[in-house]
């Protein structure tokens, strides 16, 4: 009986959380929805902050190299709705990132899914993590 | 014994699903809200009013924003504005003065979105924000909060007339009184600031950059039609920035489920300059 009920109010509030989220963003101007990005690394650093929240991973580019890379969430405010918070992932975390990259060259990205590598988890979803081009 | 070890068994399914139940936020019960014999939010329950008589507003709101072929809106309602685009329902467009045009392509690169700058978004950014808005009802003012970027708006209904045009303290939000006309709040607002100075992230209705000056009076009329509907005709009287008034809709839902506003401080990782090659 209390399975059940956890089990309904899990789903209601997964069912719940899909609301668009944030606005902020200009995304075209700051980033190339023709230029994709994956990679997956270690997490360095999770900013869990307004407007956007930030994943930081160590990834191996194209080249081979090891390179800090940054990735642009939702806002904070709005992966809250979605019922994910700033434990949701930590330093050492391995995690696979889609994205688009940064206009500017720089290692940043927009995230489009995160997924843990070990397991396969979606994170973050349900919270428009992804701008519309 | 049994039953704390259905809990734990709960507990575990539970944090093994993710989100884990306790990270939900902020879904408080929210009393006062009318229920359908189902058991649910019932939206279409009668206005509430205040102890007046009239219709009270107070709740935290959304937008449904949802578009429509251009010029296709029914007899007698204004076309509807989106976050983006409020012109999107005007099969010709917005009614611009010529140099509006030299702006618009200036815009374009978003380069000076007040959205993405963390400023005041203006007056129908700020009721299209997907982020929610709280309007408190109070007997001599209204005051709106709008999550997004810091917004927060006094209408006055105490009886007071708008300032002279062109006072000397020019506002973001502007300054705004109301008056009731039957059920309908209709709020009048001059004072603005606007596109023709040295801020260019001031005077923008929207994401593509239609603008607004300090010529502007805007006129809202504010309907709630029934418990969940919130409805708002915009219209922009504007004569520096266009040839003749016009008239757009706002539709917002109050939100029943719980939610509440969550702190949204823009600046605290703002990255959109860096982004956009104006910061190191």
């Amino acid at each position: 009986m209390k399975i059940k009920a956890v089990v309904v109010m899990v789903g209601i509030g997964l069912l719940l959380a899909a609301r668009p989220i944030v606005a902020h963003h200009a995304f075209a101007a700051e980033f190339d929805a023709n230029k994709p990005i994956k990679l997956t690394g270690a997490v360095t650093k999770f900013d869990w902050t307004n407007p956007h929240a930030w994943i930081y991973i160590d990834a191996k580019d194209d080249s081979g190299k090891v390179a800090n890379w940054g990735f642009e969430l939702a806002a904070a405010s709005g992966l809250m709705r979605s019922g994910w918070n700033r434990f949701s992932l930590k330093a050492g975390d391995v995690v696979t990132i889609e994205g688009t990259r940064a206009k500017n060259g720089s290692n940043n990205a927009n995230a489009q899914t995160v997924i843990v590598a070990s397991t396969g988890q979606k994170l973050f979803a349900g919270a428009n993590q992804g701008q519309t081009p | 014994m049994k039953r704390s070890f259905t809990f734990m068994v709960s507990a575990a399914i539970v944090a093994a699903l993710s989100p884990s139940l306790s990270a939900q936020w902020p879904l408080r019960p929210q009393p006062g809200v009318p229920k359908g014999t189902d058991g649910k939010p019932n939206l279409t329950a009668p206005t509430p009013r205040t102890s007046d008589g009239k219709p009270n507003f107070s709740g935290i709101w959304m937008r449904t924003e949802r578009t429509e072929a251009p010029g296709s809106q029914p007899a007698g309602r204004p076309p509807l504005a989106t976050f983006g685009n409020i012109g999107v329902g005007f099969k010709e467009g917005l009614p611009y003065q010529p140099w509006v045009a030299e702006l618009l392509k200036k815009r374009s690169n978003a380069f000076d979105n007040p959205d993405a700058l963390c400023l005041p978004q203006g007056p129908l950014e700020y009721h299209l924000d997907p982020q929610p808005r709280e309007i408190i009802q109070l007997p001599q003012k209204i005051v709106i909060v709008y999550e997004s970027n810091y917004g927060i708006r006094t209408i006055y209904t105490d009886g007071r007339t708008l300032p002279k045009q062109g006072e000397p303290q020019p506002y973001w939000h502007g300054y705004s009184v109301g008056r009731w006309d039957g059920d309908t709040l209709v709020v009048q607002t001059n004072n603005f600031r606007g596109a023709l100075t040295n801020q260019p992230g001031d005077g923008w209705l929207d994401g593509k950059g239609d603008p607004f000056t300090d010529a502007l009076t805007l006129t809202e009329r504010f309907r709630r039609v029934n418990f969940g509907k919130l409805e708002i005709d915009v219209t922009i009287d504007d004569p520096k920035a266009y040839t003749r008034p016009f008239t757009v809709r706002v539709e917002q839902e109050v939100v029943a489920d719980g939610s509440e506003m969550i702190e949204f401080i823009c600046h605290e990782n703002q990255q959109f300059l860096k982004l956009t090659g104006r910061a190191p």
